[in-house]
């Protein structure tokens, strides 16, 4: 890593210039996916990375430049085309960085890099056997372990060198187990993706065997669903994964990159209703080994607990500095980038529905005719005009109070302004589900989550012909 | 990197071949937002990536910070991969082969800094100007980006390839009666001084403008015309079907229908890395593979599978050239590379009059969620417009469409003559359908 004198050398540089701001992201990264097919390896995807991205500002006008070659012949011609961008200077200016020492909310009691990686495999092949023991019509396992750590050091400084330093290491591990059922002629396939921001005990508490089960389960149950009918229906969207309906519809639309462009449908809705009373949410980043956690976002900022809806009420955005400034708002330490290849901008970290009051059992109560979607798939939004789409993985027939029969092929669309009001129950059972996000500074992970809810109306997209 | 020393090492280490591959990667990207320029982004990347052979086992690893006095500890991890992998597996590095390159046509043309500023801003007034509903140029920008990769292995194989692009895009919101719909188009650009603004912006604006009080159609059966930029979304999310290695697993939906009839006999598919007419060729692949044309689907009967040198390896066959990365540091997977279905000879709007009523669909959203790449069964949003009297009509959206793609693409009534490869690497042309059930009202 750059030791602190080149960090301020190269500060000082970039300061030559009418920027008022400038930032060095640096990163080391080690990452492995163990990929595996009816538990024999098929590959061992691992990459060490390392570079840094300098960014400079000028009130709002943002300029930056990465490398993965950390010396002076790489970095100084970037350095120069980026003052050259905002205009260059002979101002000199002394950077002084202070030390930031944060305090560590994800400890890891077993990093992957210090076990054989023959025990890495293991995991992996200890969930694909649980899997295909689950039942006789499972046929095909496929198995991915992942590893990561990540080490960044950011260093910035305003105009007048004040400065400070801080690192972070995220350390993070997933699971990833498809289960294929066949039964006369008929090919379905279930998933299930747990992860955590922990080292490899996290697979103490939550056994691999759990994960190939679940896995397994889905995809059975897939092989007697019928093609799901179309329309508008009352929907009730299950616990953990299922919060990626709260993720799309409105996360997305909350975040700076949009609203201080005015390209979010809750642009300028601070204080106003934008959801059923009923509906309170946040977005914790400082939760202790969540898979979307960290101790500072990728400024250097300290991870917090955003409230961003409280009983329907629209109480906060995320923020990332640079936006911060085009709203003149205060960062609120959202600022996250897949790598050093990306410039940051808000982005969520563990986003969920907070606990509600209703019985599970209740969300089914009168609803003649609807879909229970129990396990979610990825959707998208469109934050200019909240439109979202996403799929669901497992779905369910309600009919008459009860769950009936698996349904395949739905998918549900609508818009985030107009699903907030509709959701009529939440129940008690909150839970969070692991997912990388995609966004303009890349792929990253978070957590969604939500209790099971009730939206009294949205359309479903299937294949049925009625 | 001394290559030469490390496969040296490698081999003293019962690495008996290695293989490096390394891409250099630069890129400059300029955005702009009212009035002046809001971003700069400037790179240059290596990445290096090593796969070797021991015990007859493949193992991968991909490195950006090379230190040949760091040699051992690096190929010390791919002993230990090697280790966990089953016996009789290995993949197997390419000699040097015999094929005549060909030359991409090189008629990029660089732009400096103050070109491109001044092109963003006159692009940025063409924007507003391209209809009175445009409320805001909500993203503009220019990229481009060069690209060279180079395999060296210890069977004497040293090859080169490489890549250039320059990409102009813009977003726009447009409003009415309190609606706000989105517009968005990139265009590959050759040269910028060259480029037609108003026909650009008019492009950007048209797309979101139609989107202004188009609404939900009647849930139902529809006869369906996928225009070229839906047909080329979804056949491109689903083109995986072809992949050798999902075959031989035994997870693609092709993995039993080695020359049957998998689609229409109107469709056939071909892939070829040397299209002159596309974006970028690339004359070998990610192992070194030189490449060449084949047809996937000859008049709907499947021929090829795509195929690298491990899943020819497995399948008994040879490779197709089409064993290319998802990056320097993935392994290497397969992909296509300048595949389309071949266009046919009727224009949109004659399948339009032929169709009589029905749906145009434009856009997809959600590929990458709501497909099943298992069964190839979808259930997508989607936008577009009513056909009537075989004339435009209303424009529909927040509707759905679903259905199964291999059903589909057995019902096809007309394939269009409008494939354009634009920026894309993998095109279709406009193609109508029999039917397909749509979700709205």
């Amino acid at each position: 890593m750059l030791n602190k004198t080149d960090l301020a050398r190269y500060l000082a540089l970039c300061l030559a210039s009418e920027a008022d701001f400038a930032e060095i992201y640096e990163e080391e990264e080690v990452s492995e996916t163990v990929v595996s097919l009816n538990r024999e390896v098929q590959d061992v995807v691992r990459a060490v990375k390392s570079g840094a991205g300098i960014r400079l500002y000028k009130g709002t006008q943002s300029v930056y430049g990465f490398t993965n070659t950390l010396d002076d012949a790489h970095l100084l011609p970037i350095i120069d085309d980026l003052r050259s961008a905002l205009t260059k200077t002979d101002r000199t200016v002394a950077v002084d960085l202070e030390e930031v020492r944060v305090e560590n909310k994800n400890p890891v009691k077993i990093s992957f890099e210090d076990v054989p990686l023959a025990d890495r495999v293991e995991f992996v092949f200890r969930a694909e056997a649980a899997a295909k023991a689950a039942d006789p019509r499972i046929v095909k396992t496929q198995g991915r372990g992942l590893n990561v750590r990540q080490s960044v050091r950011i260093a910035s400084a305003d105009s007048t060198g004040r400065g400070k330093v801080v690192d972070d290491t995220r350390v993070r591990t997933r699971l990833m187990i498809e289960a294929f059922a066949a039964e006369n002629g008929n090919f379905q396939s279930g998933g299930y993706a747990p992860g955590a921001g922990k080292g490899l005990e996290y697979w103490e508490e939550r056994t691999p065997e759990s994960v190939g089960e679940e896995a397994a389960r889905s995809a059975v149950v897939m092989l007697s669903a019928k093609d799901c009918p179309s329309g508008k229906m009352p929907v009730v969207i299950d616990n953990e994964f299922g919060g990626v309906i709260f993720h799309e519809a409105c996360g997305h639309s909350l975040e700076a990159t949009g609203v201080a462009k005015n390209q979010s449908v809750f642009t300028g809705k601070l204080g106003q209703q934008i959801a059923a009373p009923c509906v309170s949410a946040v977005d914790d980043g400082t939760i202790p080994g969540a898979w979307g956690s960290e101790n500072v976002d990728d400024e250097g900022n300290p991870q917090k607990k955003r409230v961003l809806i409280e009983n329907g009420i629209l109480k906060s955005y995320m923020i990332d500095r640079l936006n911060g400034r085009r709203m003149g708002m205060e960062p609120t330490g959202s600022a996250r980038r897949e790598s050093y290849r990306y410039e940051p901008t808000s982005r969520m970290s563990n986003t969920f529905i907070c606990v509600g009051t209703d019985s599970f059992e209740s969300l089914f109560e009168g609803i003649e005719r609807g879909l229970y979607a129990k396990r979610m798939g990825g959707g998208s939004v469109n934050p200019l005009t909240g439109e979202f789409n996403f799929s669901v993985r497992e779905g369910w027939l309600i009919e008459n109070g009860k769950i009936t029969c698996p349904v395949k092929g739905a998918s549900l669309i609508g818009t985030g302004q107009e699903i907030l009001l509709n959701i009529d129950k939440v129940s008690d059972n909150l839970a969070r589900g692991q997912g990388m996000c995609g966004s303009s500074s890349g792929s990253i992970p978070t957590d969604v989550g939500q209790p099971a809810i009730r939206v009294s109306s949205i359309t479903v997209g299937g294949t049925a012909n009625e | 990197m001394n290559k030469q020393a490390w496969i040296a090492r490698a081999a003293e280490l019962g690495i008996a071949e290695l293989e490096i591959y390394e891409e250099l990667s630069e890129k400059r990207e300029v955005t702009w937002f009212e009035g002046r320029m809001d971003t700069f982004v400037t790179s240059s990347v290596l990445g290096t990536s090593l796969r070797g052979i021991a015990d007859g086992k493949t193992a991968n690893l991909a490195l950006e910070k090379v230190d040949d006095a760091k040699m051992d500890e690096a190929l010390a991890l791919l002993r230990e991969q090697a280790a966990v992998k089953p016996s009789g597996d290995a993949d197997e590095l390419r000699a040097p082969e015999e094929t005549e390159e060909v030359e991409a046509a090189d008629d990029w043309v660089t732009p400096t800094m103050d070109e491109i500023a001044k092109a963003l801003a006159e692009l940025e007034k063409a924007l507003a100007a391209a209809d009175s509903r445009v409320t805001q140029v909500t993203e503009l920008g220019w990229s481009e980006g060069k690209s060279v990769r180079t395999i060296v292995n210890s069977k004497g194989l040293d090859v080169r390839d490489g890549g250039r692009s320059q990409i102009l895009y813009a977003g726009v919101a447009v409003s009415e009666n309190g609606e706000v719909k989105s517009g968005y188009r990139v265009e590959a650009v050759r040269d910028l001084k060259k480029l037609d603004y108003a026909a650009f912006a008019a492009k950007a604006a048209e797309d979101a403008v139609h989107q202004l009080g188009a609404a939900p159609v009647q849930s139902g059966s529809y006869p369906v015309i996928f225009e070229r930029r839906a047909m080329t979304s979804i056949f491109s999310a689903l083109t995986d079907m072809f992949s050798g290695e999902r075959i031989g697993q035994g997870i693609s939906p092709l993995k039993d229908a080695a020359d049957t009839a998998i689609f229409s006999d109107k469709i056939t598919v071909a892939d070829d890395p040397r299209c002159p007419d596309a974006l970028s060729i690339a004359n070998y692949d990610d192992e070194g593979c030189p490449t060449r044309r084949k047809l996937l689907v000859e008049n709907g009967v499947f021929r090829q599978a795509l195929h690298n040198t491990r899943s020819a390896k497995r399948m008994k066959t040879v490779s197709t050239g089409n064993g290319f990365k998802a990056g320097y540091a993935s392994a290497v997977g397969i992909r296509p590379m300048n595949c389309s279905i071949l266009p046919g000879e009727k224009s949109l709007e004659e399948m339009m009059k032929d169709m009589g009523s029905g749906l145009v669909i434009t856009k997809l959203s959600g590929l990458h969620a709501g497909l099943n790449h298992t069964t190839t069964d979808f259930s997508l949003l989607c936008s577009g417009y009513v056909v009537e009297n075989g004339e435009r009509g209303r424009d529909a959206a927040l509707i759905t469409v679903a259905g199964n793609f291999l059903d589909l693409m057995k019902t096809v009534v007309d394939v269009g003559s409008d494939l354009e490869w634009e920026y894309h690497r993998i095109a279709a042309p406009s193609i109508r359908f029999a039917s397909c059930a749509i979700s709205g009202k």
